[in-house]
């Protein structure tokens, strides 16, 4: 498994100007071969569920629908939750021994390669991974998984309440104790992306971050984005973990609040796909993962500012360019063995 | 040849043996197997408890249990009284304020408060701010007794029905004994009238304490903030990846422990004294004239109607027309958004409410039917040990729902019985855990038909079934329609049984709520909210109208 | 000084008077009857009495002082009454002596005295035995001793009883009857008593007093009502009689059908001719197969067996005068046996013909 560098990414965003129109007048077209002959055995099986745990939820189905749009007859049942309580039904499912999800998405990288590890993901590489950014293409060398999203996770604060020059810097700022009683943050037991997050801050900071920042008393929501809807309404100051598409979709609909882009580094959490073995819609799960390397899933995803997977399709507007973002990203391995014990650490910690 | 009524009653004993001991058994089983193998272990019970933090959750359930009971008592005794045995005015205000915080979903009444007791943002607090000139925070629902204090608001019409029933059955004579001796109308209340309605209070208590036990959705919403951990999130924990039902169920035991001894020790409490039957006896019953003091009681009772209905339903109201809750009321913050979105953009959340309605539905009717059938045999005696049938039907009322589906998931969701995911088991879930109310209003019903109806139809030559078809049935048919409509509100509302069991398709509408409530979109949360009281609200009517305006608030 | 004095007592719902311009005093230590039919007003006069109700108009007086008027009321809770109640109105969530104790507290006796006067009550009203006891564990003639302990342990100024024994059966309902006229004697509480038996109210009454329509008809000691009732009403609700009516005229009395002599019935016959009622118990009448020796001196007349019931005590015969539409109810021992249908000789107790009215 590759580490996604700046540079892989700085590639694909310049090559966007070249291709974008192209690509738009082929989608129009018949579909490829490969899609055709897909979507006919997808149309068969009239359905899909689609275990949701990276977008929002209205990103979700604004997906799900465009997916049905492009393949009329084949129906998506979004399942959005955060991604640990994505993965918890999945295991329940598991468990159950009853098989109903056919893509499993989530925020943390942990589940896609224990899924894998236990056999319980199908291999399958979609045609369309060709046309994505090629820092996203190869996230598993054995095609079990593939990104689906690309998410940015980074600060925000309420302009309305902080003075730009006042908002903290950095994450490390953040649990300054001026902050008491300000700040809001998600919970790695239910946010895959918080998770991943707790693993890089203790890798900067160590495990004290959190015990100081216990003693400013942030306010927990469960999903990353609950901080977002915390600044909107004014109930906090300054959240912590936000990704980047809930945070301008926030922005674009006038409410006040900023980015902050952390000089310590802005997450980076490239979020996987698969399906399992056991899928019961299985070719209509492929033609999803065709869509999701697609330009479609990226366009429809990017209208609540997403970032695109593919240089074909704009970045959201308002956001910084990305070659000038500071890009920290914990291994693969790190959040594997990271996120159980930060779970542990975060609830001995934080009581909950 | 065996008697109809025998295999009718061996039918129903293998229903409720399914329904309700088997997935208790099952629970009992599993929390002594080990995880994979399933050879027999202690193992789980030292994980359940081998923690400080999953203790300090049992223990805060504890509290906020008691917590709750009290503040409910609080809310709910002094209304059961100035509505049964004072001349208050506003009686029929009363009746929907209670009726109002009965329907209002638990974790609806949680999302007003949050945007009403916010610390910062909450409309009290900014109100608050605006007058005191300071920004700190005048109540702040993230918090214990905010999270007790919300609970308790929607738990209280439980001890309301209690309380007053029974309050309308103690004749005035008990307290105009006490006046005679020397007593006022405060001393004779509180050494007379309320020791007399203790039984009834005894029982709310215990009702709302087992409700806030077992209740998910508030503590998830409020108290991960508000950084509490108790029994049904630390519950959910062990859900996660491996799925540690054996865990889950060790760790619920204790619960169903407490339950056994609360009813005990309230057998052992009340054993002697025998109030039902002195207070129901003769005598009539005449409001006390309270002089100014009425309006005191109104004041009391239109407080809590504010604070339990109309001040969350209208912030709810507002957030769920606005782009953010917290910039309040203007033209550039109205939106329909939020409508649109759930209505026409997604997919599940119209599907979700056709399952909330279908599963409701099939819920209470199967309920009401095996209710009937089981209060019909005992009621009548038709078959010996009938104790038993009554038993099992009573029994998922001391179930904790949240226990009751876990249960449900280890007995039933794995093969062979496979029923995960489907919608037959959320169904069956639903029947079980709301069985007790159908059985309760199909007991009354039936002992209002004394049997001597039926035999005068029999003496005439009418078979059993012709009677209780010509005449049975259309006499119960009024309270048949009221238990039919509680449980199927009550179902349509439930997340703790539900949240185990719902499958990608068979989600309903509060488990959707749920899901978007991890997201904390207040706004889109209330439009949901609407939708979902709207449609209560309808029902209701409809209920109202077939089954008597008090249907929901007699007592069962 | 009486003790209770009611004056021109009225009570008016709406358009209805229940009670309408009683007046009644009570002296210290006696035991009135408030008898009458259901809704003749006796248990609001009691409860007025009492306090629970005011009045419209009127006023009640205790030892000369003001208790109830149209301009107030003194509440029950400071009248230093007590009551027995129809349903007893035992707190089934205290345990007997708990319930006899509670008067008492309020007064604030010492404990030792409490518990003192506790069990001495409640060996007077033999229920000493189970004073720890629940009322569900009791039987209701238990429960009605213990109402009634519960009503005297506090000496109220007067006691008051609406309608104590009505939920008893038949045996018990004697027994107590005498019980309550028992304590009576022993404690000579100011008692008034509300009842519709009249075999209650003469056995344990000083005095009864008859309401009809919210009015008292009469007011007198029980024998008298029995004997000499003053109105039609009080006769007919008094026992089982005869209502006759006739017309006093030159020495006669003309009733339907035959006539006596105003004389041979013991009637002063001076004065207009006018319309009078006799009251004719069973018992004042007697039935003969042959005509007594004297029969022109007496009150006699032919009549004709039409109907009987044997009632183990006596017969009740109906019997037709000859040339009469009356029929009467005579009452004859179990031993004299007249067939439906035999002639028999009527006679009449002139000392038993009460003129109402």
């Amino acid at each position: 498994m590759t580490k996604i560098t700046k540079r892989q990414l700085f590639t694909g965003a310049a090559g966007f100007a070249i291709g974008g129109t192209a690509m738009r007048q082929a989608a129009a077209q018949a579909l490829p071969p490969h899609e055709a002959e897909l979507y006919a055995a997808a149309k068969r099986e009239g359905e899909l569920t689609w275990y949701s745990g990276q977008l929002s939820a209205e990103s979700s189905e604004a997906v799900g629908a465009a997916f049905t749009r492009q393949y009329p007859g084949v129906k998506v049942n979004v399942v959005r939750s955060t991604s640990q309580v994505a993965f918890q039904r999945l295991s329940q499912d598991v468990r159950a021994g009853v098989a109903q999800c056919d893509v499993f998405s989530s925020t943390d990288i942990s589940h896609s390669t224990f899924l894998k590890r236990e056999g319980m993901y199908m291999q399958y590489r979609p045609k369309n991974i060709d046309g994505v950014l090629e820092a996203v293409r190869n996230l598993d060398p054995d095609d079990y998984f593939h990104i689906s999203y690309l998410g940015l996770y980074l600060m925000a604060y309420n302009t309305a309440k902080v003075p730009a020059a006042d908002a903290p810097k950095s994450w490390k700022d953040a649990i300054d104790g001026k902050w008491k009683n300000q700040v809001a943050i998600g919970h790695p037991g239910y946010s895959g992306a918080i998770g991943t997050l707790c693993v890089l801050l203790r890798k900067l900071y160590g495990w004290d971050y959190f015990k100081t920042l216990e003693r400013s008393r942030p306010q927990i929501g469960r999903s990353s984005q609950d901080p977002v809807t915390m600044l909107n309404a004014g109930e906090r100051t300054v959240g912590l973990g936000v990704p980047i598409g809930t945070t301008l979709y926030s922005m674009s609909r006038g409410n006040p609040i900023e980015l902050i882009y952390p000089t310590d580094g802005t997450l980076l959490v490239p979020s996987p796909s698969g399906i399992p073995k056991n899928a019961p819609h299985p070719n209509a799960a492929k033609l999803f993962m065709e869509f999701a390397a697609a330009p479609g899933f990226s366009k429809a995803a990017g209208e609540f500012f997403n970032l695109p997977l593919r240089s074909d399709v704009p970045s959201p507007a308002g956001s910084r360019p990305i070659d000038q973002i500071k890009l920290v990203q914990p291994t693969t391995e790190e959040i594997e063995t990271g996120v159980p014990e930060i779970k542990e650490l975060w609830r001995d910690t934080f009581g909950v | 040849m065996i008697e109809p009524a025998t295999l009718i009653w061996v039918a129903l004993i293998v229903v409720l043996l399914f329904l309700v001991a088997g997935p208790m058994l099952k629970l009992l089983a599993v929390s002594f197997e080990r995880l994979g193998s399933g050879t027999f272990t202690f193992n789980n019970y030292l994980q359940a408890y081998g923690r400080a933090r999953y203790l300090e959750a049992l223990g805060n359930s504890l509290v906020l249990g008691v917590a709750s009971s009290a503040l409910a008592v609080l809310f709910a005794v002094p209304m059961a009284w100035a509505v049964s045995r004072t001349d208050m005015p506003g009686k029929a205000l009363v009746w929907f304020v209670v009726m109002g915080a009965f329907v209002v979903p638990p974790y609806l009444g949680a999302i007003g408060w949050i945007l009403l007791a916010g610390p910062n943002s909450g409309v009290i607090n900014t109100v608050w701010h605006w007058i005191s000139g300071t920004d700190s925070a005048l109540v702040n629902i993230y918090s214990f007794p905010g999270l007790a204090f919300v609970i308790a608001l929607h738990s209280f019409p439980l001890i309301f029905i209690f309380v007053k029933s029974a309050l309308d059955l103690v004749s005035s004579e008990m307290e105009d004994a006490a006046n005679i001796l020397g007593a006022g109308t405060a001393a004779a209340t509180r050494k007379i009238t309320l020791p007399l309605v203790w039984p009834s209070i005894l029982g709310g208590i215990i009702l709302v304490f087992l409700e806030t036990v077992a209740l998910f959705g508030t503590p998830a919403i409020i108290g991960i903030p508000a950084r509490i951990n108790v029994v049904t999130t630390q519950l959910w924990q062990f859900f996660e990846y491996p799925v540690r039902v054996e865990v889950a169920a060790a760790y619920a035991m204790p619960l169903l422990l407490i339950t056994m001894a609360l009813i005990g020790s309230q057998k052992l409490m009340l054993a002697r004294k025998g109030y039902v039957s002195q207070t129901g006896k003769g005598g009539e019953r005449r409001p006390i004239r309270l002089g100014a003091w009425r309006w005191a009681l109104f004041g009391w009772c239109g407080l809590v109607g504010a604070l339990a209905v109309a001040m969350p339903l209208l912030v709810l109201l507002q957030a769920s027309f606005a782009k953010a809750w917290g910039r309040g009321l203007s033209f550039d913050n109205l939106t329909l958004n939020n409508y649109t979105f759930l209505i026409f953009r997604h997919e599940m959340a119209l599907i979700s409410i056709w399952n909330t309605l279908w599963y409701s539905a099939a819920a209470a009717t199967l309920a009401v039917l095996i209710a009937l059938l089981v209060a019909y045999i005992v009621n009548r005696r038709l078959v010996p040990f009938g104790g038993v049938l009554s038993f099992l039907a009573m029994a998922p009322f001391v179930i904790p729902g949240i226990v009751m589906a876990i249960g449900f998931y280890a007995a039933y969701a794995a093969p062979p019985v496979a029923l995960y995911g489907t919608a037959a088991i959320l169904i069956l879930a639903f029947t079980a855990r709301f069985l007790p109310i159908a059985f309760a209003s199909s007991t009354a019903a039936l002992r209002a038909v004394h049997p001597e109806m039926e035999e005068a139809a029999r003496i005439l030559g009418s078979g059993r079934l012709r009677t209780i078809a010509q005449i049975t049935a259309p006499l119960v048919r009024k309270s048949l329609i009221g238990g039919w409509l509680i449980v199927f509100i009550v179902a349509s509302r439930e997340l703790s049984a539900a949240i185990f069991l719902v499958g990608p398709k068979t989600r309903t509408m509060a488990v959707l709520l749920y899901d978007l409530s991890e997201a904390g979109n207040f706004e889109q949360l209330a439009a949901f909210g609407g939708i979902l009281l709207t449609i209560t609200m309808v029902l209701v009517g409809i209920g109202m109208k077939l089954a008597g305006r008090d249907f929901m608030l007699r007592r069962m | 000084m009486s003790r209770l004095r009611l004056r021109g007592l009225t009570k008016t719902f709406g358009a209805t008077t229940v009670v309408d311009g009683v007046d009644l005093t009570l002296e210290e230590g006696e035991f009135v009857s408030l008898l009458g039919p259901s809704g003749c007003g006796k248990t609001t006069t009691l409860r007025m009495i009492a306090g629970f109700v005011a009045p419209t108009a009127g006023s009640i007086e205790m030892d000369g002082q003001e208790l109830s008027s149209p301009a107030g009321v003194v509440p029950p809770e400071r009248r230093r009454m007590s009551m027995i109640f129809q349903s007893y109105a035992i707190w089934p969530n205290m345990t007997v002596a708990e319930n006899v104790a509670f008067g008492l507290k309020l007064r604030k006796l010492p404990a030792d005295e409490l518990r003192q006067r506790v069990r001495e009550i409640l060996g007077i009203v033999q229920m000493g035995h189970l004073a720890e006891r629940y009322p569900a564990e009791l039987s209701g003639g238990q429960q009605q001793r213990v109402a009634l302990a519960r009503a005297i342990v506090v000496k109220p100024s007067v006691l008051l009883l609406d309608e104590p024994l009505s939920n008893l059966d038949a045996n018990l309902r004697e027994e107590m009857r005498f019980e309550i006229r028992r304590l009576h004697d022993e404690f000579r509480f100011t008692t008034v008593y509300v009842t519709h038996d009249q075999a209650e109210a003469m056995a344990t009454s000083d005095r009864i007093a008859v309401m009809h329509a919210g009015r008292i008809e009469q007011l007198d000691v029980p024998h008298l009502l029995y004997t000499r009732p003053r109105t039609r009403f009080v006769a007919g609700f008094i026992g089982r009689t005869n209502l006759l009516q006739a017309r006093l005229e030159g020495g006669e009395v003309g009733f339907t059908g035959f006539a006596f002599n105003a004389a041979q019935i013991g009637i002063a016959a001076e004065g207009a001719p006018r319309d009078v009622l006799f009251s004719v118990r069973p018992q004042g009448m007697c039935l003969h197969n042959v005509p007594p020796a004297d029969a022109s001196q007496r009150p006699m007349l032919a009549a004709d067996v039409i109907g009987r019931t044997y009632l183990g005590e006596c017969w009740d015969y109906m019997v037709a005068p000859r040339g009469s539409a009356l029929q009467l109810r005579v009452a004859a021992p179990p031993l004299q046996v007249h067939d439906v249908g035999e002639s028999v000789w009527l006679e009449f107790d002139p000392r038993q013909m009460a003129l109402v009215g």
